[in-house]
């Protein structure tokens, strides 16, 4: 059981550093922040070099576009001193403790953790190799460790310039102590992190050659393609097989949680037959369900009397005040989908004594906790091969694509069997991004400063789908109750000084399952907040910037964005004609973005033509991938800003395809330009922080040009777009 | 039986003629490059060349293909050196990658019958595959790029 590897060579050379065999092994260690709770071994998370050099390590981001694995080989290789080409990045085949983030406590790849996660560990564990490997040379050479360094897979002596390769220095590093607290190189010696080094997966994204889940091909492979309940709450209730057992290449008919897999020769014939199998579905409550019934529900929940303050600053009756001018508003935002291009799919080979998979999952861990509780599957049982992901964007957390194939490969005693499902299945099928209502409060004084605040949130609360319990987390957190991250963020934890200050969240239980969805509550209270304090600057009568620097009093990183985005769109100068701008700034993830949208409005609608982004990441390991994070994530938030939206009719999703979840086209694009600001902060996340800006800046741009405030998404659904 | 060229070999598949021919040849002939995104002609993930235009090989039936010369991106060039393959990799264009077979694809029928296209021309040509990852400045970039070569 070879790990998959995914980068940089092929997978047989990750066999044989798996074997047995002369190599320096030295084990990841926890950084003391994230040590919580149980301690972690790490006993299988290690960087390993063997006696040719080659350097393997094993971390359990998946990749998804968001290019960490680059990152990490970068972080390992610079403080190493190794040989770029010679470093292999795999990944555990087990999702054992080893792998889990502890304050998540499972394999994961979310929360933009990838680079700021295991960046410490790993260079940690990179300097002790580093001083085992000196050491070893120093003894070889007979000068004393100072004298020598680490180069380009080498340990060099200065001042001679004799030189020995990593791999000729293992057998005897490997039999010496492993430095407790190693020196870490200090950063203007580390030349590949901070550099825009290429992607290690760039080659074979441009040949064809990249393996995803659905490209993986297992010898006597079948096909299944799926039928599920439009409504999600619905189960089966009749399925008749032979509605479809004459037809081509059809094998078996599966039945699944909420619907059916049937299985064929090919893809194309099982999904022939899946759309004709005759199948009935009980009826449900949800089942007159639709996107007004959900507003009306959330309207009502913001009039409630009982819903307890989630985050209060300083005194909750100022900011019921009317000493001063009160500004109010509400706003919302619709259920989003997450349209990886890469449809959901599964590849299983699964009997009752042993279950592997082939998948791109973000979620290792809840995919084999799904095959636990549904099929009693074992850890020891359990075997999965994360390939690349065709986009992840936090739906690739779930399992049922996993029992889905699982089931249909037991039906066909343990051949493996593909399931993919169609783009409609994707889009139709829920682990929506949560909608959500926000009413505000300000109190402004009569410098047109906001002395108090006041936020009630309504919406579900996606957290407790995810193991959080509000109250728990409140106290963890410094908030008083009822606090979800996943619906509060961005708002409960905003950075602004305003001296009286109130959360609350009126919890609406929707029946219709939710996923976190690129930056999660930042994707729509960054919007909320950020529109709502530039209503607040225009009441004021105050500039949106000066506004909101002034009340970041000692809020470094806000302002050091704040003033990178306004150096680089000019803001203190007149607009260029015809052109509105609009700004906004969100932390989310540990990084702080401002952006400026610069748009054409006019009677053809909205024409946006550049953004501006500065981003404190804290040591930008990538600058070319964090600039690659940055415009993708505008233009990812562009796109649903604009026009995107599921709606609810009858219990079930209105979309079904691109046709009517309309991502944003190349013509479409604005350039973008990114500032990256270092001034010493910790690191940060890059692959979300991105998109929460974004949407509030074009509404606020929106605004500049046409003094009409949209505080509805989309913004198709208001103006011409 | 259907047979037609693929990237340069004669090949005879057996299958219902209504199959598209992306599903004939990513499972009956295991040229994985060529991915499916919508099955619509929506988002061009499965773009291919059918004698040397670019095609949405989700809606192409297999009987369209008889007699026709087909290329994917594993045809495009033996070892990624197409002017638009090397482009993509100077500029670092992929993010996930899914969707890069066919902008390539597109990207590289575009180049074939205009050398130097404009930023309007790019957008129209381009129009019809989808990024999800936000890539288009830089494949526009690229596109660029691949002209000046």
């Amino acid at each position: 059981m070879e790990p998959l590897n995914l980068s940089l060579t092929r997978r047989s050379f990750l066999a044989g550093a798996a074997a047995a065999g002369v190599a320096l092994v030295v084990p990841l260690r926890l950084p003391a922040w994230a040590r919580q709770g149980e301690a972690s071994g790490f006993s299988q998370a290690f960087i390993r070099i063997d006696t040719s050099g080659q350097v393997t390590f094993l971390l359990p981001t998946s990749e998804m576009g968001q290019g960490t694995h680059t990152g990490q080989a970068q972080i390992l290789a610079d403080e190493l001193g190794a040989d770029w080409s010679s470093i292999v990045v795999g990944m555990p085949n087990q999702p054992t403790s080893d792998y889990r983030i502890p304050f998540i406590g499972q394999m994961r790849s979310v929360g933009s953790f990838g680079i700021r996660f295991w960046h410490d560990p790993l260079r940690l564990a990179a300097a002790q190799a580093r001083e085992m490997l000196t050491q070893a040379a120093a003894e070889r050479l007979d000068v004393a460790p100072a004298a020598l360094h680490a180069e380009n897979g080498f340990i060099v002596h200065s001042e001679s310039g004799r030189r020995i390769p990593f791999g000729e220095l293992v057998e005897d590093a490997s039999s010496l102590p492993v430095p407790e607290e190693p020196t870490l190189r200090p950063d203007d010696q580390r030349t590949l992190s901070g550099s825009r080094v290429p992607r290690l997966d760039t080659p074979e994204k441009v040949t064809g050659k990249a393996v995803y889940a659905v490209d993986v091909e297992r010898e006597g492979m079948l096909y299944g393609a799926v039928r599920l309940a439009p409504v999600y709450s619905a189960e089966v209730e009749s399925i008749d097989e032979s509605s479809v057992s004459g037809m081509p290449g059809v094998v078996a008919v599966v039945r699944v949680p909420r619907g059916a897999v049937v299985v064929a020769d090919s893809w194309w014939q099982a999904k022939q037959a899946a759309d004709a199998l005759d199948i009935t579905f009980t009826p449900t409550a949800a089942d007159t369900l639709s996107t007004d019934e959900i507003d009306g529900m959330f309207r009502e929940a913001l009039e409630r009397s009982d819903v307890p303050v989630s985050t209060l600053r300083g005194d909750a009756e100022a900011t019921l005040s009317n000493d001063g001018q009160v500004v109010e508003a509400e706003y919302s935002v619709p259920l989003l989908t997450h349209m990886s291009m890469e449809p959901i799919n599964c590849t299983a080979e699964s009997t009752e004594e042993r279950t592997e998979l082939w998948i791109g999952t973000q979620g290792q861990d809840i995919v084999r906790m799904t095959l636990e509780n549904a099929l009693q599957v074992q850890a020891e049982q359990f075997f999965i091969n994360t390939t690349y992901l065709g986009g992840g964007f936090g739906r690739k957390t779930h399992g049922e694509i996993a029992l889905q194939a699982a089931l249909a490969s037991r039906a066909v005693e343990g051949r493996p069997v593909k399931v993919l499902w169609a783009r409609e299945d994707d889009v139709r099928q829920g682990q929506y991004r949560q909608t959500m209502r926000c009413r505000f409060r300000a109190v402004l004084d009569e410098a047109g400063n906001i002395t108090g605040m006041r936020i009630r949130v309504a919406g579900p609360q996606m957290g407790r789908e995810y193991g959080i319990d509000p109250e728990q987390r409140a106290q963890a957190t410094g908030n008083l109750a009822n606090f979800d991250p996943f619906s509060l963020g961005g708002l409960s934890d905003m950075h602004y000084v305003i001296p009286n200050f109130v959360v609350e969240h009126a919890v609406v239980d929707l029946p219709i399952p939710l996923c976190p969805w690129r930056s999660i509550a930042h994707s729509f209270n960054g919007f909320f907040f950020e529109s709502f304090m530039d209503e607040c600057a225009v009441a004021a009568g105050r500039d949106p910037l000066e506004f909101r620097r002034s009340h970041s009093e000692g809020q470094e990183r806000m302002l050091a964005v704040l003033d990178r985005v306004a150096e680089m769109s000019r803001w203190n100068e007149p607009a260029p004609e015809r052109i509105a701008r609009g700004l906004a700034v969100v932390e989310s993830y540990g990084s702080y973005v401002a952006q400026v949208v610069e748009a054409r409005v006019g009677d053809e609608g909205i024409d946006v033509q550049r953004v501006h982004a500065a981003i404190d990441c804290g040591r930008a390991i990538n600058p070319g991938q964090v600039e690659a994070q940055i415009e993708g994530s505008v233009i990812d938030a562009l796109g649903a800003a604009l026009r995107q939206k599921v709606t609810i009719r009858e219990g079930r999703a209105e979309q079904s395809n691109f046709h009517d979840y309309p991502l944003l086209r190349i013509g479409e694009a604005p350039s973008v330009s990114v500032g990256i600001v270092e001034i010493g902060s910790p690191l940060g996340g890059v692959g979300e922080p991105g998109v929460p800006p974004l949407a509030p800046a074009l509404a606020n741009a929106l605004f500049a040009a046409t003094q009409q405030r949209i505080r509805h998404l989309p913004l198709a659904d208001h103006v011409q777009v | 039986m259907t047979a037609f060229t693929l990237n340069g070999r004669e090949v005879e598949v057996t299958a219902e003629p209504a199959t598209p021919l992306l599903w004939v040849i990513r499972e009956q002939l295991k040229l994985t490059g060529t991915k499916y995104g919508c099955g619509i002609a929506q988002c061009g993930a499965c773009t291919l060349h059918v004698d040397d235009e670019p095609v949405r090989a989700c809606v192409f039936p297999l009987s369209a293909a008889e007699g026709r010369s087909v290329t994917t991106i594993e045809g495009l060039s033996e070892d990624g050196s197409h002017p638009v393959q090397q482009a993509w990799v100077e500029l670092d264009v992929p993010q996930c990658g899914y969707c890069q077979s066919g902008q390539i694809m597109s990207a590289a029928a575009l180049l074939a019958r205009n050398p130097s296209p404009s930023d309007t021309e790019i957008d129209e040509a381009m129009a019809g595959n989808l990024c999800r990852c936000g890539t288009y400045v830089r494949i526009r970039a690229a596109i660029h790029r691949a002209a000046e070569a």
